[in-house]
């Protein structure tokens, strides 16, 4: 296997395994904020509003990896 | 795709240009008005804050006369009728001791008359009886 | 160094047609002097730069006691970034940093949105397509970096030299973490902003590519939405490490406002 086609395996793996971790975080967070609005209907807008940011926050994990994944493909620095 | 060159200074320069002249024209006029209205807003709520107190007080005053007039006025009333009872007793009180009184000299007339008119008719059974004397001793 | 392999070039074989070109890593370069820049960068930032301007200066060209219009709107846009800053600093100190992270919010709101927004891809550049700003690593990377300088600035002028102790205030121990903290601070800031913003492009991107029509619009409103979000997380960062920053880990009582 030479470096490019592993370079595409390992993006393709960077994506998806950075996406399990924060896919599992992010449900955990959205059942919470929903268990939380219904308790409590009032406090929907906070809970929202911290909801979002948190969810953003999860988000840029998978980011990351995406990034690696673009480095991989794109600037590679192990291809010549 | 993560070749760094001239473009990240001179971004960053060209950022804090944007903060200073974002600063000289939105942000500074903006953050006055928005302050100027929040002090605008909350001076006219402690003026009509203070508005309402006075109100109040005057309420409570005018409450406080009315008051005082209602007890003014039932004092009158009671003490109004209170006169008009003593002196509705008093002249029924007059009236019976003079209703009394005209009985009392009614009655003593009234057997003063008996009296008198009985010595009348006893002087007159006198002189009768003394008639059918003579008249039954005239016949003897 | 761009990779030999052309990504998803074998869609542009001559079996389809061409509606819609992804290109990474090309960039259409200024020489000024010895220096390359990013050319289509700084065209993208002027024209976010003057809507910035423009609407600033409707709005404030005649400032009323009751907003109309333009003023309007960006006095809705300054209450929230006012209670952003306050919520995030504090009622005591959040003042001064209104410009910077008001700023910060409005430059990369607009930023991403007119990505999103403006068909871009209709002016063509002789090398490289013009997109949002923030979608070039060294935008966001100079942002991350001016934050990172805003938050020592913070605590340098509160508390001089003694702005270091909260590197070993808890326990030495933790002083490389502490160090790797602030290399950390502004890489992730930098990279979460870039590689959101490039997803959605790549995304919409490769969607119109596979289906121009209607399909890529549910996407496209996501991609508004996770801009929308990008520029408040990354004020509200902003805003967060510049309280640190200002309070430091020792004086816990000051936090009676948060």
């Amino acid at each position: 296997m030479d470096v490019s086609s592993a370079s595409v395996i390992a993006a393709a793996l960077a994506i998806g395994l950075a996406s399990l971790g924060p896919g599992i975080g992010q449900g955990n967070a959205s059942a919470s904020a929903v268990e939380g609005i219904a308790r409590q209907p009032e406090a929907e807008g906070k809970i929202r509003g911290t909801l979002l940011l948190t969810l953003a926050f999860m988000e840029s994990l998978t980011i990351y990896g995406l990034v690696i994944a673009l480095v991989l493909l794109f600037a590679n620095p192990f291809v010549k | 795709m993560f070749d760094f060159d001239a473009t990240l200074p001179l971004m960053a320069v060209q950022f804090i240009l944007l903060m200073v002249v974002l600063n000289a024209i939105l942000f500074k006029p903006l953050t006055k008005v928005i302050e100027d209205r929040s002090t605008l807003i909350s001076n006219s709520q402690t003026g009509a804050k203070e508005g309402l107190e006075q109100v109040n007080a005057i309420t409570q005053q005018y409450e406080k006369a009315l008051i005082d007039s209602r007890r003014q006025y039932q004092s009158i009333i009671a003490k109004a009728q209170a006169e008009a009872q003593k002196t509705a007793s008093e002249q029924i009180a007059a009236a019976q001791a003079e209703a009394v009184a005209a009985r009392e000299t009614a009655t003593r007339e009234l057997a003063a008359q008996k009296v008198s008119a009985m010595a009348e008719l006893e002087k007159q059974v006198d002189s009768l009886s003394q008639e059918i004397v003579n008249k039954l001793l005239v016949g003897v | 160094m761009p990779l030999d392999i052309e990504m998803l070039n074998f869609l542009d074989s001559p079996n389809f047609v061409s509606l819609a070109a992804l290109e990474v890593g090309q960039h259409f370069y200024w020489h000024i002097g010895s220096l390359k820049v990013h050319g289509q960068v700084f065209l993208a930032t002027w024209f976010v730069m003057s809507v910035l301007i423009i609407a600033s200066l409707l709005a404030t060209r005649n400032i009323q006691q009751i907003p109309k219009g333009m003023q309007n709107l960006m006095e809705y846009a300054m209450d929230f970034i006012r209670e952003l800053t306050r919520n995030q600093i504090g009622e005591k100190e959040y003042r001064p940093w209104v410009p910077f992270i008001g700023t910060l919010f409005l430059f990369i709101f607009v930023c991403n949105w007119s990505g999103a927004l403006i068909p871009w891809k209709l002016i063509h550049l002789p090398e490289g397509e013009l997109a949002a700003p923030t979608n070039d690593i060294n935008t966001t990377v100079a942002l991350s970096l001016l934050v990172s300088i805003a938050y020592f600035y913070a605590g340098f002028k509160k508390k001089g030299l003694s702005y270091f102790a909260k590197y070993v205030q808890p326990t030495p121990i933790l002083l490389p973490i502490a160090v790797l903290e602030d290399f950390t601070k502004p890489l992730s800031l930098s990279f979460r902003l870039f590689g959101n913003i490039l997803a959605d492009e790549l995304v919409v991107g490769v969607l119109v590519l596979l289906v121009p029509l209607f399909v890529p619009l549910p996407v496209m409103l996501l991609g508004l939405f996770t801009s929308a979000i990008q520029a408040l997380v990354f004020a509200t960062l902003a805003g967060a490490y510049i309280h640190e920053a200002l309070e430091g880990h020792g004086d816990e009582h000051e936090e009676e406002h948060a």
